[in-house]
């Protein structure tokens, strides 16, 4: 039996689990506008089409990641990463920064409520539109999560305990979600989204420089390194732009 | 097949959603990767290269975005 040494499954297990919560609260929003406008059953309809779907392409992509050699792998990966992570982290620091609004679930719940409600009054298939809304919001930010989980599992065998963590997100989140009935506006998703991007980048530099044949020294404790360089980083860029948002509410 | 286009727009943008981003994170990329392949210097080299690189694509995106919120 494969013994899982927890400093090398640590990491991508606390990634998958983390960065997961912030997509299955924002599917769950969606989810959530949709049953109180049209009731549970499309909502869920849709959802578990979408869920499906996702099974899908996981069956599919799974064996066939096997395939690619590991050293493309990580090349493919790491740059994925690095793409998907600055641009997150990008967005953190300028939601810290005070440049770029904050996300808010209570907001966006209002909004797709709004929204879903005007697409689907007086329309015939008012069920099948307001599925259909919750169908996209699942599958897109489910895919966001099976993109990371393969991201950070796929590069040292770690597919399954970073598909455990994206799973546990799953039931916490829909556990509290169904139990308050609300949006999940407390969970502190901008913290989570910074802390995610830091997470995702890091990953991304960790996995194209072993790709490119230049690993860290220290393996893959190194990659707590590269966590606190690129957190330390992204604090003091939100302390350098802003003073930027002050000037522009000025 | 409007949802379809709808999830690879955003598929697309998860990755492509800031083009100066893009392009500079790929250059910082192809500059290790040459170093790494092409140089007799030691990986550290390379994949520090591709840290200092990656955070100065971060810092040049959000100072970017600074300038212009700045500029409205």
């Amino acid at each position: 039996m494969m013994v899982l040494d927890w400093a090398t499954a640590a990491p991508a297990v606390g990634a998958a689990f983390v960065a997961s919560t912030v997509e299955v609260v924002e599917a769950f929003t969606i989810v959530l506008a949709v049953a109180t406008l049209r009731g549970w059953r499309p909502a869920l309809t849709g959802a578990v089409a979408a869920l499906a779907v996702l099974a899908v392409v996981v069956a599919s992509l799974g064996p066939a990641l096997n395939l690619v050699p590991l050293r493309g792998l990580q090349i493919v990966i790491g740059v994925l990463l690095l793409l998907f992570g600055l641009g997150w982290l990008r967005k953190a620091v300028l939601r810290a920064a005070g440049l770029m609004a904050l996300h808010d679930e209570t907001a966006i719940f209002e909004r797709e409520r709004t929204r879903i409600g005007t697409e689907a009054s007086g329309a015939r298939s008012a069920d099948w539109l307001a599925g259909m809304a919750a169908f996209k919001a699942v599958l897109l930010e489910g895919l966001e999560v099976v993109f990371i989980v393969l991201a950070v599992g796929a590069g040292r065998g770690l597919m399954l305990p970073a598909a455990a963590g994206a799973l546990a997100a799953f039931v916490v989140v829909m556990a509290v979600g169904l139990l308050i009935h609300k949006p999940l506006a407390k969970v502190p998703e901008n913290t989570l989204k910074f802390g995610v991007g830091v997470m995702l980048s890091s990953f991304g530099v960790f996995w194209t420089s072993e790709g490119l044949g230049a690993p860290w020294p220290g393996g893959d404790w190194a990659l707590l390194g590269l966590v606190a360089v690129f957190l330390v980083a992204a604090l003091a860029l939100v302390s350098v732009v802003r003073p930027r948002a002050v000037e522009a509410r000025a | 097949m409007s949802v379809l286009l709808e999830v690879l727009e955003e598929l697309w943008s998860m990755f492509v959603g800031d083009r100066r981003l893009t392009l500079l994170t790929l250059a910082v990329v192809i500059a290790a990767a040459v170093v790494a392949a092409l140089t007799t210097a030691p990986p550290i080299v390379a994949a520090g290269l591709l840290l200092a690189g990656a955070l100065a694509v971060l810092a040049d995106s959000v100072l970017a975005a600074a300038r212009k919120v700045g500029r409205r």
